[in-house]
């Protein structure tokens, strides 16, 4: 089956076997290994991806589903020249990596939460993020690194 | 897995996709896929409704509130119809799973999964809600406690589906809403409560601790003849058990459960003694 969409800001076109989950087609056939595998069933949040601006589980989610969706995966994510995307910027500098399995999800989550709400209070961090698990970090790190993500893209604008 | 997926785009496309044997509607696809990689489902053909045009419609029609089949739960907690006239439904459905989650599941995905632990089922039954089903021989409503026969079983028969929900308006009632669950995010109830209170008037129902979510009509009817004003909590308490009758399993056993529940009365009692009295 033949679907059309917008990958990471570029229009594309696949045949995709339609029952195929989306975090497997990129994994598998498009190379794309930013969303990653945990549970496969809704409840880590490793495999969210944003999809016309919301954060979702590509687990969740069948190839055929994609056409005609504005699609980002963490690889589509970039920062002013050859750099990293700020909220990537903060997440490093603020310690919030450490085997970094969930990172790529953390930080599609994140983009989303800063989009609609460019400061957001803790309380509203640990609750944009409650669908996504880290077993490393214990979470302070990366509500922090979300809060330096906030200041850093205020800085931009 | 291995199944063919269609995307109808119109209703006439999917009622003729529904006559098709084993297939599968999807809404968000949250229950679904999980119960098909679990195995515990074998379809061959999923019919998706993400390219259907509008069923999105949240609407305000009189006294009631119409929801669509396609309105998932972000939707819902975003829309001013909701938040003036349903802040029960607001309060459950923030409880559900997580952004991801509440971001492609929908509230009738929700209602025709029948679990007792549906979090949107617990406002749907305080709010009459009727269920608005299509099928080959047109419209039919029924209200949702005939719907929901028991866990995972609806009155769905071949080639219909779930078009919309259609329930009460209850800006005037005072909300309250208790989960309890073995975290807060994500978790499924343990035990809920729900609860609707206007003078002497008051609805009551329970998640999780019977085969389906109940009211406690009896209760309700003991608030009446009350008139509003319980000084002896056990009788009431004992009229809401009455409806309890949980089961052990993973999550907690069946003497937790009404322990649970008795706790969450008290709680909605103390609560509501602040608020009257
Ligand atoms: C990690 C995780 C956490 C969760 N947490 C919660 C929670 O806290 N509370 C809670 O209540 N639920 C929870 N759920 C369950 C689920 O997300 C909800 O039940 C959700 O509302 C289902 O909606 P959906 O659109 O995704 O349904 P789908 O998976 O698309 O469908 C569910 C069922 O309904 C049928 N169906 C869907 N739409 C129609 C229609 N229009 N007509 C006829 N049949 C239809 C499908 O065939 C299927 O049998 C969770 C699930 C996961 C994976
Ligand atoms: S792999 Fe998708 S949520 Fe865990
Ligand atoms: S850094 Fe290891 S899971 Fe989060």
């Amino acid at each position: 089956m033949i679907v059309e969409f917008t990958l990471n800001g570029e229009k594309v076109k696949y045949d995709v076997r339609p029952d195929k989950r989306v975090l497997d087609f990129f994994r598998d056939e498009l190379g794309l290994t930013g969303p990653k595998e945990a549970c496969g069933e809704g409840e880590c949040g490793a495999c969210t991806i944003i999809v016309d601006g919301l954060n979702v589980h590509s687990c969740l989610m069948l190839a055929a589903e994609l056409d005609g969706k504005d699609v980002w995966t963490i690889e589509g994510l970039k920062g002013p020249g050859e750099k990293l995307h700020p909220i990537q910027e903060a997440f490093v500098e603020a310690g919030a990596i450490q085997c970094g399995f969930c990172t790529p999800g953390m930080v599609m989550s994140t983009k989303v939460l800063l989009d609609n709400n460019p400061s957001p209070t803790r309380e509203e961090i640990k609750k944009a993020l409650e669908g996504n698990l880290c077993r490393c970090t214990g979470y302070y790190k990366i509500i922090e690194a979300v809060e330096l993500a906030a200041e850093k893209l205020k800085g931009d604008g | 897995m291995g199944f063919d997926v269609f995307l109808p785009e119109s209703e006439d496309e999917l009622m003729t996709l529904l006559m098709r044997e084993n297939a599968k509607i999807m809404a968000g696809g949250t229950d679904l896929l999980v119960r098909i990689r679990a195995g515990r489902i074998n379809p061959d053909k999923i019919i998706s409704l993400s390219k259907i045009q509008g069923m999105n419609e949240i609407t305000d029609v009189g006294d009631r509130i119409r929801v669509g089949c396609r309105v998932t739960h972000s939707m819902a907690l975003n829309s001013n119809v909701l938040k003036e006239h349903s802040p029960i439904m607001l309060m459950a459905l923030k409880e559900i799973g997580s952004p991801q989650i509440r971001n492609r599941g929908t509230i009738v995905g929700n209602v025709v999964n029948a679990s007792p632990a549906g979090d949107s089922l617990i406002p749907l039954y305080l709010s009459n809600a009727k269920v608005v089903i299509h099928g080959p021989k047109g419209e039919r409503k029924l209200p949702i406690e005939e719907f929901i026969k028991g866990p995972g079983k609806t009155a769905l028969s071949m080639g219909e589906f779930v078009r919309a929900v259609e329930f009460e308006k209850s800006g005037s009632w005072h909300p309250l809403f208790y989960k309890v669950g073995q975290r807060t995010a994500m978790a499924i109830a343990i035990a809920s409560l729900g609860l609707l209170i206007k003078g002497d008037n008051l609805r009551i129902a329970f998640g999780s601790v019977a085969p389906t979510v109940v009211r406690a009509y009896k209760a309700e009817r003991y608030f009446k003849r009350s008139n509003g004003i319980i000084t002896v909590m056990d009788e009431f308490m004992e009229r809401c058990l009455e409806y309890v009758s949980p089961i052990d399993d993973i999550r907690a056993s069946a003497w937790y459960r009404k322990e649970v529940i008795k706790n969450l009365l008290k709680s909605a009692f103390d609560f509501w003694r602040k608020k009257v009295l």
